[in-house]
C-alpha cells in the first residue's frame, strides 16, 4: 500500500449527555432488597427456573417472568478466575495484586451469579466451594451494596 | 435452493497497524479487486458494508463509506454483525434473483485507531454489569474457558497447544497480522497471565483489518473467475446473553448454526466430510470448544486430538490452516478473514500454509460475549 504521512487526531467521543434507561422491574427489586440485605430472583411461572439478578422475561419459554423469590445468600461456587489485569476505558491495566471474580449458585437458584470472591488467597480458591455474601456495613439500594462472597 | 452463489474475488489487509484510513484501506482494496477483475463499480448490482460505530466513533458508520467503496447511487445497506452475516445477507439477496452480484465491504481498526475490548464492553447491560463493573470481553473469556476446561477434564496445556499451533502457522502466514519468531508451548506458556486460564499469547491480538468479498450468481461467476469457489450452505444462531444461564463449556448457537449450513450441504457428518475449518476463535480455549460444538472433532477427544497433532496442516481435521484469529482479528471484518483464507486454501492460492486436501470448508465467525451469536458458512470448489 502507498505510504503517505498519516498523524493522529484524537477526538474525544463526546458521551458527555446522559441515557435515561429504566432499570425495569427486575433490576429495582435486586435494589430494593439490597437496600434490606436480600437478594431476589425472578421465576419463569412456564419452566420454573428462579434466576439472579432478576429479569422480567424467559428466553427458552418467551414468556413473562413477574414473580419475585427472596433467594438464599449462601452458595456454591462453580466457576472463578484469577484476574491479574483490569481494563480502564479499553486499555490494560496491570491490578495491584491478583483478585478473584467467581460465578455463585446460590443455593435454590438455576443461574450462576457473578460476583467477587474475597476472604481467601487466590490460590486457595476452589470450584465447588461455599460462599456466602457480605454486605457493606452501610446498604442504600446500590449495586454496590453486596461487597462480595467469602469462604462459608 | 434456488440457484448457486460464488465467492469470485477477494482482497485484504490485516496488520497491527496499517498506517491509513478508513477511507483510503477502502478505497485500495475495492478498487484494487475492480482492477483485477477488470471491472468497474457498476458490475456490482448491491454493496452491503460492514463496519462497528463504537469502534468507528462515529454513528452509521459508513456515511463516508460510498464514495471509495463504489456504492455511490448504488444500492447499499449495512450489517453491524459480524461480517459472516454480512456475507449470508449478500448470498441471499443473489438467491433472490434480483441481483447478479453482492460486494460485502468490512473494516475494524482496532489494532490503531481504537481499543477492540470497547465493542463488547458497551455491549454489556447499562443498567446492571457496567454497573456493577467486574465484567469484560478477557474474563468472561477466562469464565468460559476454565468452565471448557473443568467440564472436560483437560489441562490448562491445552491452552498452550492450541495458541502455539495457530501462532506457529500465523508466523508463517505473510497475510497474518501477528507473526511472532519462535513461538512453542514453552513460550506462550511463559506470557503473562490476563486472567486465569488465559495468558496474552492466548488472546487474540490488536489488529487493523480490512476486507472485501465479491459474490455472484452461476452465470455471472463464469465470467468473472475460473476459480469459483461456492457457498454450499449457511446458518446462524443465538443464545441468550446472560451468561449465568449459559452452560459456557459448550457453544449450542454454534452447533446449531452448523446444522442449519450442513443442512443446506448435504453434509451430514461435518468430521468426515469437511476437509479444513477457518475458526473466529478469539481466545485459545474457544478452538477446540468450537470445533466439539461444531462436530468436527468429538467431545471430550480435543485435548488428545492436539497433542496428536489431528487438527494440525498434516491432521485429518486442520483447524485454522491460517494460524486463525490468534494472528489477526477485529470486530465484524473477523469471520470474513477466515472466510478469505479459506477461500484461497479452496483455490490452492494459499501459499506457505496451503493443504494437500482442501476440497470442502467450514467457516466460522461470532459476536458478543463468549460468542454469544455464531455464523457458519460450508464452502467448496
Amino acid at each position: 500500500m502507498e505510504e503517505v504521512k498519516l498523524e493522529f487526531f484524537n477526538p474525544t467521543v463526546p458521551l458527555d449527555f446522559q441515557y435515561n434507561n429504566r432499570v425495569g422491574p427486575g433490576i429495582q427489586k435486586l435494589l430494593d432488597g439490597f437496600a434490606e440485605r436480600k437478594i431476589y430472583g425472578s421465576k419463569c411461572p412456564s419452566c420454573g427456573k428462579v434466576v439472579v439478578p432478576p429479569r422480567t422475561i424467559c428466553g427458552a419459554c418467551n414468556a413473562k417472568m413477574e414473580g419475585f423469590v427472596e433467594v438464599a445468600q449462601e452458595g456454591t461456587l462453580r466457576n472463578f478466575t484469577v484476574g491479574h489485569v483490569y481494563l480502564e476505558k479499553g486499555q490494560l491495566k496491570k491490578a495491584e495484586s491478583p483478585y478473584v471474580l467467581g460465578l455463585v449458585e446460590l443455593d435454590g437458584v438455576d443461574s450462576l451469579f457473578l460476583a467477587r470472591i474475597s476472604g481467601v488467597e487466590p490460590s486457595g480458591v476452589k470450584e465447588g466451594m461455599r460462599v456466602k455474601a457480605v454486605w457493606k456495613d452501610q446498604v442504600q439500594g446500590d449495586y454496590a451494596d453486596l461487597d462480595h462472597f467469602r469462604p462459608a | 435452493m434456488a440457484g448457486k452463489v460464488a465467492v469470485v474475488g477477494l482482497k485484504f489487509a490485516c496488520a497491527p497497524d496499517l498506517k491509513t484510513t478508513r477511507e483510503r484501506l477502502v478505497f485500495e482494496l475495492t478498487r484494487g479487486l475492480f482492477d483485477e477483475l477488470g471491472i468497474d463499480r457498476h458490475e456490482v448490482d448491491t454493496f452491503i458494508m460492514c463496519s462497528n460505530d463504537f469502534i468507528d466513533g462515529r454513528t452509521i458508520s459508513t456515511v463516508f463509506l460510498d464514495a471509495p467503496s463504489g456504492a455511490y447511487l448504488k444500492d447499499e445497506t449495512k450489517v453491524e454483525m459480524d461480517g459472516l452475516n454480512a456475507l449470508i445477507y449478500g448470498w441471499m439477496r443473489i438467491l433472490s434473483g434480483q441481483y447478479d452480484t453482492a460486494l460485502v465491504v468490512s473494516l475494524g481498526l482496532t489494532g490503531s485507531q481504537a481499543s477492540p475490548y470497547l465493542n463488547i464492553q458497551y455491549s454489556l447491560s447499562p443498567t446492571y454489569e457496567r454497573q456493577v463493573g467486574l465484567l469484560n470481553e478477557l474474563a468472561g473469556a477466562a469464565l468460559q474457558a476454565r468452565s471448557y476446561l473443568s467440564r472436560s477434564g483437560y489441562s490448562e496445556e491445552l491452552l498452550d497447544l492450541v495458541a502455539a499451533k495457530d501462532l506457529q502457522l500465523a508466523a508463517k502466514n505473510p497475510r497474518q497480522g501477528r507473526r511472532l519468531e519462535a513461538v512453542d508451548v514453552d513460550k506462550v506458556r511463559s506470557s503473562d497471565y490476563y486472567y486465569e486460564p488465559l495468558r496474552e499469547l492466548h488472546c487474540y491480538p490488536r489488529t487493523d483489518v480490512g476486507c472485501v468479498v465479491l459474490l455472484a450468481s452461476e452465470k455471472k461467476a463464469a465470467e468473472l473467475t475460473e476459480k469459483p469457489v461456492w457457498i454450499l450452505g449457511a446458518g446462524n444462531s443465538i443464545e441468550t446473553y446472560f451468561y449465568g444461564e449459559r452452560d459456557l463449556s459448550r457453544s449450542p448457537s454454534a452447533a446449531e448454526a452448523t446444522r442449519r449450513a450442513c443442512s443446506l450441504a448435504g453434509i451430514s457428518d461435518p468430521s468426515k466430510e469437511i476437509d479444513f475449518a477457518e475458526v473466529s476463535a478469539l481466545f485459545a480455549h474457544q478452538e477446540p470448544l468450537l470445533a466439539e460444538s461444531m462436530s468436527l472433532i468429538p467431545e471430550g477427544e480435543a485435548e488428545k486430538a492436539y497433542r496428536d497433532g489431528i487438527t494440525g496442516p498434516g491432521g485429518s481435521m486442520p483447524i485454522n490452516p491460517s494460524g486463525g484469529s490468534l494472528g489477526g482479528h477485529t470486530v465484524c471484518a473477523g469471520g470474513l478473514l477466515r472466510l478469505c483464507e479459506a477461500v484461497l486454501q479452496i483455490r490452492g492460492e494459499a501459499g506457505p500454509v496451503q493443504l494437500e486436501k482442501a476440497g470442502t470448508a467450514l467457516v466460522h465467525g461470532q459476536d458478543g460475549l463468549c460468542a454469544q451469536q455464531n455464523a457458519v458458512l460450508i464452502l467448496g470448489a
